[in-house]
């Protein structure tokens, strides 16, 4: 009679340790190695300031189960919708699947994510708020950084107050940020959300003046400084005073100014600042030149919004230092003098260097420069602050001192929005620790990310990445308000979150199972494996096929 | 390449299992996932007829076993005329929901189990031959046999072989069987549809699968998958079927008749440790032999078939 064993109890066991003839039991004795599965950290979540969980995000979107990867989301961003279109997208930058064919297009699924949070933001029950704390936060400023913190304190339970200098709420959303790049309606539907969970703004109200800044510190049980960095560097030459400064331009704008300076108006300086400047004047009728020290290549700015400024025509004039201003019938002189690169400086760029006896001039109506802002801490008590007038603060953690926290522009100079949302987000967890009477300590950091060597690539079909749709130069440069880039549709996400390599993260896809020659790898846990190392003989296959990099070999013990 | 809904339709693969743990193939065993593969493709309505071969001595010792199938183990030669046999008995007691499979090695099939192979083909016994071919005689310590391609070590061809690989598949195309198809484990999927069409057409299917070795080959045991892609996407194991009589090219071998399109034979000969001995020499030997190969292939396919016009459609 030949005993076909039922279930693995029936199997039997032997105590040979090596593999002879006759020890058909368990062969897991057989093995030097066992595979095991990890989560590793992807590229994507590496590189991006919040350390969104993209990999899971996309599987949640792969199963069509968008509400649960929008609250993945949440737990590391809180405004997709805004990341969603005017982040310059760290996360794509070493995206595996760019070394195959084209990076995710990882932006625009947070966009549709974003989109999609939006509309449900103000329903009930959509963000779970913790049992009541009964403890005061002032938040002073009501930029990314300050909203940011303030949800995820107001979600911990606690009371939250943001304190507004400006009329309206978003510091730099609102007022820096031209609408063509992120529309208006979506900051004020994000604002209007965290009014709704709870959290109090005070508009038109600027503490170091309507209100005192010690009587903020005393009636909260933690005060946050999130104040951004808005006050224009000078450039240190003659005539400087001719010149408007970048940002208050922009917030001009966006409070309803509609009338360029003048007709030839040169923007000088290489960052975002100065792009949006030089693009919003374009969108004003005005025929914006961007006037930087050094080229293209070195310019901070997003390297898309340059190609798009100069898709909209605006001039550059690289290599090109002004060294005097000075008025002349009605119009701006610039005198000028021309760089070559040098050495790299401490920022890793060639440091531009002034060629002698080349000076020149250029004629404007008006001058705006934007070479690089700073906060304005004159209002902050000096003790706070060293020597240069930045805050004295741990930027791991927020920490400055007393019950006083900061975060944002404010600390790390100018910035981009996915930064400031990440340091709110930290430093709220640091606020919570501070309140709970913990030891605050920063997050933990990020281990090295997977790289494509671990994933393989055979079970990836090339396929182009979803391209979001740009209005066309000439479309987009007739209105200030129309958005130039559009979302792509659900079905194309999906796609996109099949492109996924969910590097580092199992994608639940059974390639282990169907290889493994022992049919010991159990997909009971939602599909993703569990190894029988009872009958496991360790032969690697598993490991060498994972198309996520998820499966690696452990030495057995002796 | 893999097919662009590969990962969805594994998922569909039943998770059923009649090959058990415990059995004992070798760590890495390329024919143990073939029969794996077999049981998602055919259930265990089947029953199985294995000679002397590596799967003879898989499922363990008496009174064990891990196929949960039945099993008719026979002699080196005689897979074809048992499974005569068995398929006769079926018919006599009025059984026509069973499935006949002859699981040989290719030792069992282009050496010694040839003529009653070819005597069951010649009768057109309803039943399905699947020849898992290592390449050698596996079971008993790696010996040559006529599958062993040319300049393969083997116990028995120290220096590595000196002759070709018979051509078994289209040696069985010239009984005029109506299915005939090659497949690799390492594409399941087209494992698992060509024994399903097979299990749908009445005669004798011939089912050529090449399952690499580890223990024989000479590699590394995480490598088998690897190595039967390679071996398709270098052209050197072409996946195509010939039904009755119509020559085809599968997914991805369909893609691989220009030549820029398959792989340096070399990314698969330099893997195994079997083929360490061969001489620039001996790779452009089989370089050219394969470009002839390949010749025929698209020949056979581009003509409708007609040139092979082995068998008419019953």
């Amino acid at each position: 009679m030949v005993v076909v064993p039922k279930t693995r109890k029936e199997m039997p066991v032997t105590t040979l340790s090596v593999p002879t003839i006759g020890s058909a039991g368990k062969t897991g004795f057989w093995r030097d190695f066992r595979p095991v599965m990890v989560e590793l950290v992807s590229p994507c979540t590496y590189d991006c300031p919040a350390n969104n969980r993209l990999p899971q995000i996309f599987e949640k979107i792969r199963d069509g189960k968008l509400e649960e990867a929008a609250k993945i989301f949440l737990e590391t961003n809180p405004f997709p919708s805004i990341t969603g279109r005017i982040c310059p997208h760290f996360c794509e930058e070493h995206c595996n699947r760019s070394e195959y064919d084209e990076a995710v297009s990882i932006r625009s699924i947070e966009r549709f994510l974003g989109d999609y949070i939006l509309e449900r933001k103000g329903e009930a029950g959509f963000h779970e708020i913790s049992t009541e704390k009964g403890k005061k936060i002032g938040i002073i400023g009501s930029g990314p950084a300050g909203l940011s913190a303030a949800y995820y304190l107001r979600k911990m339970g606690y009371n939250v107050t943001i304190f507004e200098s400006e009329e309206k709420p978003g510091g730099m959303l609102t007022y820096g940020i031209p609408p063509y790049r992120l529309p208006k309606q979506i900051v004020e539907k994000e604002v209007a959300a965290l009014t709704k969970m709870g959290i109090e703004i005070k508009s038109g109200k600027t503490v170091g003046e309507d209100i005192k800044f010690e009587d903020v510190q005393k009636e909260f049980d933690a005060v946050l400084l999130a104040i951004g960095a808005w006050k224009e560097r000078d450039i240190g030459i003659s005539g400087e005073q001719l010149m408007m400064s970048g940002l208050e331009f922009l917030g001009e704008v966006n409070k309803g100014l509609m009338e360029p300076p003048g007709m030839d108006v040169a923007v000088i300086g290489g960052g975002n600042v100065s792009v949006d400047v030089a693009r919003t004047l374009k969108r004003l009728k005005a025929k914006p030149s961007i006037l930087y020290r050094r080229t293209e290549k070195e310019m901070p700015a997003i390297s898309e919004e340059v190609t798009k400024a100069k898709e909209d025509g605006i001039e550059f004039h690289f290599l090109t230092q002004p060294v005097d201003a000075s008025k002349k019938n009605g119009k701006i002189v610039l005198k000028c003098i021309r760089m070559r690169l040098g050495e790299l400086d401490a920022s890793g760029r060639r440091r531009p260097i002034p060629i002698e006896g080349s000076q020149f001039t250029l004629e404007f109506d008006a001058v705006i420069k934007a070479i690089g802002e700073g906060p304005d801490t004159t209002w902050i008590p000096k003790k706070f602050l060293n020597e240069g007038g930045w805050m004295k603060v741990d930027s791991a953690t927020g920490v400055v001192g007393e019950n006083l926290f900061a975060a944002g522009d404010l600390i790390s100079g100018p910035a981009t929005v996915v930064e400031a949302i990440a340091a709110g987000r930290r430093t709220a967890r640091s606020i919570n620790q501070y309140l709970r009477g913990e030891e605050i300590r920063p997050e933990v950091p990020l281990e090295k990310p997977v790289k494509i060597e671990g994933i393989n690539i055979e079970y990836y079909e090339p396929k182009e990445r979803a391209k979001a749709s740009e209005l066309p130069p000439e479309e987009r440069t007739k209105s200030l308000d129309k958005e130039e880039t559009s979302g792509i549709s659900l079905e194309k996400v999906q796609d996109e979150a099949h492109r996924c390599f969910s590097c580092g993260y199992c994608r639940a896809c059974d390639i282990c199972w169907i290889f493994c020659p022992d049919g010991s790898v159990d997909l009971e846990n939602g599909g993703k494996p569990e190894f029988d190392y009872d009958y496991c003989k360790g032969c690697g296959i598993c490991s060498n096929e994972c198309p996520c990099g998820v499966i690696i070999m452990e030495r057995e013990e002796e | 390449m893999q097919s662009t809904k590969f990962m969805e339709s594994i998922k569909e693969l039943s998770k059923e299992e009649y090959l058990l743990r415990g059995h004992i193939a070798c760590a890495g065993c390329g024919p143990a996932i073939g029969l794996r593969l077999l049981f998602k493709a055919l259930g265990n309505k089947i029953i199985l007829v294995v000679p002397a071969c590596c799967s003879s001595v898989i499922p363990g010792p008496y009174p064990y076993t891990s196929l949960a199938v039945p099993v008719q183990n026979i002699i080196f030669e005689a897979t074809g005329a048992t499974a005569s046999g068995v398929v006769a008995a079926l018919r006599k007691k009025g059984v026509n929901d069973v499935t006949v499979v002859g699981w040989a090695g290719d030792g069992g099939t282009f050496d010694i189990g040839i003529q009653a192979l070819s005597g069951a083909a010649e009768r057109g016994t309803n039943f399905i031959y699947v020849c898992y071919d290592n390449e050698a005689y596996g079971n008993t310590g790696v010996q040559r046999s006529g599958a062993t391609p040319y300049g393969a070590w083997t116990t028995t061809t120290p220096t590595g072989k000196k002759e070709r690989k018979k051509d078994m598949p289209f040696i069985m195309a010239a009984h005029r069987i109506p299915y005939i198809a090659t497949a690799c484990p390492s594409y399941p999927l087209d494992f698992v549809k060509k024994l399903r069409k097979a299990k749908a057409i009445k005669g004798t299917k011939f089912i050529h699968l090449l399952a690499p070795c580890p223990t024989g080959w000479r590699y590394d045991t995480s490598k088998t998958v690897e190595i039967g892609r390679l071996a398709v996407q270098t052209g050197l194991w072409a996946l195509f079927e010939i039904e009755y009589g119509r020559f085809k090219l599968n997914p991805p071998s369909d893609q691989l008749i220009d030549k820029e399109k398959r792989r340096p034979i070399k990314e698969y000969l330099s893997l195994q440790g079997r083929f360490r001995k061969l001489t620039d020499d001996d790779i452009e030997k089989k370089q050219k032999w394969l470009d002839e190969d390949w010749e025929r292939y698209h020949k056979l396919a581009s003509n409708n078939a007609s040139d092979l016009a082995l068998c008419e459609e019953i």
